[in-house]
């Protein structure tokens, strides 16, 4: 894909046009309309449970920002590390949970509303984030000062890119599943999120207290893996019954 | 003037101009040729045989510089997007032209301007004399013909006399007023800034500490990896190694360029996307930068920077070296602002003579 897109590119300016599809995305006229999954509403279930933690926690971290003051008044007090959230009850938040296998031959449609990573008083929030394959991803700066957003993806295209202050959101997708993409700020070496791509749409992030819910699946036998920046991923197995409501808990303990 | 001389002068100036296509004996200057003085911190200015400066096509070439006939409606001189109290550039993202046309590039500085190999972000012109004639009859800039332009300035007895000084010839033709914007354009010469005195002339207190932190940073391949391509030689610097390079500006969402650059004029894949490395000489006059006049302020460029630019195929490897802390960038920024060099003499609009 490295290879073709410099290929392609220099045939759409040679052709005079402005506009390339997406990086490493399919070429415009090749594409037959894909056999869409239809999920029956009658028969769809829920996989709901939580995420949760125990044990020793670590210890809290704080953030060096004096390198941009700008940063430092967009917090109040000492700042520290956000990468791992973990509530009075040990939930467990922004835990990636995701249906590993369990769908294979079926087709989903990318969602048509765009997610939205913003970068905001020189954080990536959020901080983990689900995005399906050829789903618009919106990148907002609302911070005074310069970002950089770099997803330094393996299976995807890896890029990197420069937003100004007041600069219009930039619209991105990605072409293939990949969990996880780390993504960095190369201007601001604190900044880190993590975007998982997954070519169907049943993928959750855990809320603060570690609670996720995955609605509208297809009954049948799925596994899902959870995916945490700090921890080894787990992976549980779960039957959907016909317009039922699954419950998973996954428990991560301190070594 | 009468209908009947004011005819002929537009034949003779029609034959001028269909004749003085290519340079020959009688658009060469004729006057003494002047030694032109070079500021410290600058090499010699190149010359090319056919167009040695004379005082005499210096002030020609002043006078046509500012003059507003050079324009369809008579609104724009080079001037107006190369303003002398502006570094010679015109403040804005990109520049307006007669008709009130957005340009689609940020007017550089023509400061330093005689040492570039090429003229323009993309170096669509090999010389100073070639460049000449294309804002004239650019439709976006000035937008007048040859003709039409050579009427207006032969009908001018000023110009006429002046014309006979300088090549000794009784009309002007385009050649002729390629060549005096052009010798005028080799005397717009700046250095001599706190940097030069710091750096070439020994003067150890020319640049503040933060500033000196800053020309380490700019030369440290680990870390500003300016000079590179903002090139400081043994004995004088350009800021530029007058080559073109993709540092990602422009980039949309898909990865393609709103202006491919260099591209369009070779038709060569690594090409595409690539400007000439504009000189740092006077810059902090110069806002907003970048080929299209993107970035508003030095501190945005520098964020910019330390970001590695905007990720397409052709970006260039340099901009991945590149790693300034918060620090560093304001002192890359104190740094440039030594870079103000001493103005050129006698290059700002001619008085009434
Ligand atoms: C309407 C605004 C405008 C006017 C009028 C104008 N220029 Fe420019 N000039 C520009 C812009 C914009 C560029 C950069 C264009 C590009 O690179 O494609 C430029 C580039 C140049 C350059 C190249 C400098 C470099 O660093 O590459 C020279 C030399 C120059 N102009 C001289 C002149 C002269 C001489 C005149 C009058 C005959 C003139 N310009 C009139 C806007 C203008
Ligand atoms: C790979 C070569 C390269 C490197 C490295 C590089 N520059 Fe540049 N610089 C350029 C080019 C080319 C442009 C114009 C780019 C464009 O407009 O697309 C430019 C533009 C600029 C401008 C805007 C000037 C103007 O008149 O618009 C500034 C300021 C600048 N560079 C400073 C720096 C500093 C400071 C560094 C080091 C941190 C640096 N550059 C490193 C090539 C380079």
């Amino acid at each position: 894909m490295k290879k073709t897109f410099p290929l392609l590119s220099i045939l759409l300016i040679m052709a005079g046009c402005s506009h390339s599809s997406a990086p490493g995305g399919a070429s415009a006229s090749s594409v037959a309309v894909p056999n869409y999954f239809h999920v029956d509403a009658a028969t769809a279930g829920t996989i709901s449970g939580s995420v949760h933690f125990s044990g020793q926690r670590p210890a809290k971290k704080t953030i060096e920002m004096s390198n941009d003051p700008a940063c430092v008044n967009a917090n109040q007090g000492a700042v520290y590390d956000d990468s791992m959230i973990i509530d009075d009850h040990n939930g467990l938040a922004d835990a990636f949970v995701y249906v590993k296998s369990g769908l294979e031959g079926k087709t989903f449609a990318p969602a048509a509303a765009p997610v939205t990573i913003d970068q905001h008083g020189c954080w990536f929030h959020p901080r983990v984030i689900g995005v399906q394959v050829g789903q618009e991803l919106d990148v907002v700066n609302s911070d005074p000062v310069t970002h950089n957003i770099h997803p330094m993806a393996q299976v995807n295209h890896e890029w990197n890119h420069s937003q100004g202050p007041g600069d219009p959101p930039m619209k991105r997708r990605f072409t293939k599943q990949e969990i996880m993409i780390p993504v960095k700020c190369n201007i601001h070496n604190w900044m880190h999120a993590h975007i998982g791509v997954v070519d169907h749409p049943y993928f959750a992030v855990s809320a603060s207290d570690g609670s996720f819910t995955i609605p509208n699946l297809p009954p049948g036998t799925y596994t899902l893996e959870v995916w945490h920046d700090h921890l080894p991923t787990q992976e549980q197995q779960v039957t959907v019954p016909a317009h039922g409501n699954a419950k998973i808990n996954f428990n991560f303990k301190a070594k | 003037m009468s209908a009947s001389k004011l005819k002929s002068a537009m034949i003779v100036g029609i034959l001028a101009l269909l004749v003085g296509c290519g340079s020959s004996e009688k658009d060469r200057p004729i006057g003494a040729v002047v030694a032109i003085s070079v500021p410290l911190g600058l090499p010699p200015v190149p010359i090319p045989a056919d167009n040695v400066p004379t005082a005499e096509t210096i002030a020609l070439g002043r006078k046509l510089f500012y003059d507003v006939r050079l324009s369809n409606d008579n609104t724009q001189s080079c001037a107006s997007c190369h303003d002398s109290k502006l570094g010679f550039s015109d403040g804005r993202r990109l520049s307006i032209g007669v008709h009130g046309l957005a340009g689609v590039r940020n007017a550089p500085t023509l400061l330093n301007a005689a040492y570039l190999p090429l003229q323009f972000w993309d170096g669509r012109a090999a010389s100073l004399e070639m460049q000449t004639a294309l804002p004239i009859q650019d439709h976006r800039e000035m937008d007048v013909s040859p003709a039409r332009l050579l009427f207006r300035l032969n009908t001018d007895a000023t110009y006429r006399a002046m014309c006979e000084k300088a090549f000794g010839s009784r009309l002007l033709d385009m050649v002729e007023v390629e060549k005096s914007i052009s010798a005028f354009e080799r005397t717009l010469l700046s250095g001599d800034s706190p940097f030069d005195r710091f750096y070439f002339g020994g003067d150890k207190s020319a640049l503040t500490a933060a500033q000196i932190r800053g020309l380490l940073i700019f030369q440290d391949p680990g870390r500003g990896n300016c000079a590179v391509c903002h090139s400081i030689r043994k004995n004088d610097a350009l800021f530029t190694d007058g080559k073109f390079h993709n540092l990602g500006i422009g980039v949309g969402d898909d990865e393609s360029l709103t202006d491919n650059g260099r591209f369009g004029q070779t038709g060569t894949a690594s090409d595409t996307g690539t400007f000439l490395t504009p000189t740092l000489r006077n810059v902090a006059l110069t806002a907003p930068y970048m080929h299209d006049g993107s970035e508003k302020t030095l501190e945005a460029v520098m964020d910019y920077y330390a970001g590695h630019g905007n990720s397409n195929p052709y970006l260039d490897p340099e901009m991945t070296k590149i790693h300034l802390s918060a620090q560093d960038k304001s002192d890359l920024v104190e740094f440039m602002k030594g870079l103000t060099g001493a103005m050129p003499q006698q290059a700002g609009p001619p008085t009434k003579e």
